[in-house]
């Protein structure tokens, strides 16, 4: 029989701290890919504004660890999902970041809309918010294949990434009169790329809550 | 090369026939520190008394199985219960000092095994009283009371008491549960700078206590050694589900 502990309600208060992190943080990279798709500045100003209310739950969500840290000393699995909530945290706030970055892109290639079409953007947007998605499930359940399958998921947005990548320098070499939209949108794909990266962390995170097992820098064994 | 010191198999404890350690099988490193925890009745302190014999002094203890020190069975007939008690010294919860001098607290133990040269006890005295770090507080009141010392110098002594007469072994049954922070953290760091020359085992209630100064974690439950690892996978990943539900504090 388990016992209820003071620091349960603590636990459950941080659990929803950091759900709630999610749910805002994909909201926003939701609306960012719209806003990208559909050139939508409205839209893309809403993003840059809506940044401070995650910055706020960031710092709440540190504030409510250092004191669960400070109070109850966590050990076991406790400790081992305060670490994570903060990383997770942390990685979560980057990615608002990046949403925030890319919505400030977007203005600049008002007049680009087929170079954006052309170059995959907004393809690779889709396939980001909905490996986000994965993440949010993934925060929710705690499932370590599902974590795996994130984790595949990242690294195939990442290869493809570098491959819009090179494409981009690529008329950037060929047509010098689009350098500098093609610059904003090299950076718009490196922002996806970054949001991939910071996704593989938080399922990196999630395997160390379920069985304590650190795997960030090992090279994940594919199918695993 | 980490030495083995202290090692049971299969070992049973009945108190008047009624099972209180079940197969208990552990190999305990020398010069580490191995700290027992569990609840209340969980066997560890019976246990720790039965690495010195300590149980032999109540009535209706029977043991089985084999108890070894350095690959000697303990429990074997030939086995002096004094010599043992002096390799493997053991500090109690409740610091006991004799109504004697600091002094002769310590020159006690040394003196009824037959050391009488003053110099030498001098000696032994001041050298016990260093390794306890509790020189420096008491050197210019040696013939005082140990009866006017705080409750944490007290206990201080009391392992000074067991270091004087140069165990290999000691072993501590709740040392610092009486004690303020401060005299706690003061045994705490004695503990740690202790198991350069001595093997320690330790049983404590306070789990960061345990997590704070010992090398290896034996987690005891109703007689029944449960998990026993590296203190950092303790407290970190334990393999048991009991484990965990002690030291995170949702035992039912």
């Amino acid at each position: 029989m388990e016992n209820y502990r003071i620091f349960d309600s603590e636990l459950d208060k941080l659990a929803h701290k950091v759900k709630q992190m999610c749910t805002q943080v994909n909201q926003q990279l939701i609306d960012v890919v719209i806003a990208l798709k559909k050139g939508d500045l409205i839209l893309a100003n809403a993003v840059v504004k809506n940044d401070h209310a995650i910055n706020n739950l960031d710092v709440k969500i540190d504030k409510l660890c250092q004191k669960i840290f400070a109070l109850q000393q966590p050990v076991a699995s406790d400790l081992r999902y305060i670490i994570s909530a903060l990383k997770i945290n942390n990685d979560l706030e980057r990615i608002g970041d990046h949403a925030c970055n890319i919505a400030k892109r977007i203005e600049p290639l008002q007049d680009y809309q087929q170079l954006v079409e052309d170059l995959k953007i907004d393809s690779i947007g889709l396939k980001t918010t909905d490996l986000f998605g994965d993440v949010v499930e993934l925060v929710n359940t705690h499932d370590l294949k599902f974590a795996n399958q994130v984790m595949n998921k990242a690294e195939l947005i990442k290869d493809e990434c570098e491959q819009i990548g090179s494409s981009i320098l690529s008329e950037m070499m060929h047509q010098s009169e689009v350098v500098v939209v093609a610059a904003n949108i090299l950076i718009i794909i490196n922002l996806f790329e970054r949001v991939a990266s910071y996704s593989t962390n938080i399922a990196e995170s999630i395997i160390f809550v379920v069985n304590g097992e650190i795997v960030k820098h090992k090279k994940h064994i594919e199918n695993n | 090369m980490i030495l083995e010191k202290i090692h049971t198999e299969n070992m049973y404890l009945y108190y008047s026939g009624k099972m209180a350690l079940k197969d208990i099988s552990i190999q305990i490193p020398e010069k580490k520190v191995t700290a027992f925890i569990g609840p209340s009745g969980c066997g560890k302190s019976t246990f720790l008394r039965s690495l010195n014999r300590m149980n032999d002094l109540i009535d209706g203890v029977k043991i089985e199985g084999k108890v070894m020190i350095d690959a000697i069975n303990i429990y074997d007939k030939n086995i002096d219960v004094v010599n043992l008690r002096k390799k493997v010294g053991m500090v109690f919860q409740k610091s006991n000092p004799f109504a004697k001098s600091i002094y002769e607290n310590i020159a006690y133990g040394p003196k009824i095994n037959g050391i009488n040269n003053k110099n030498q006890l001098d000696e032994i005295v001041e050298t016990a009283l260093k390794n306890a770090a509790i020189w420096d507080e008491v050197k210019d009141r040696l013939g005082d009371s140990a009866l006017g010392l705080s409750g944490g110098q007290q206990q201080r002594l009391c392992i000074a008491r067991t270091l004087a007469v140069n165990p290999e072994i000691v072993l501590m049954d709740e040392p610092a549960s009486a004690l303020d922070p401060l005299s706690t953290a003061k045994i705490e760091e004695l503990i740690v700078q202790l198991k350069e020359k001595y093997t320690i085992v330790i049983v404590t209630h306070n789990m960061q206590q345990a997590a704070r100064i010992s090398d290896n974690t034996a987690f005891f439950y109703l007689g029944e050694l449960i998990e026993y690892d590296k203190t950092k996978k303790i407290f970190t990943n334990p393999e048991r589900k009991q484990t965990e539900d002690y030291i995170t504090g949702r035992f039912g």
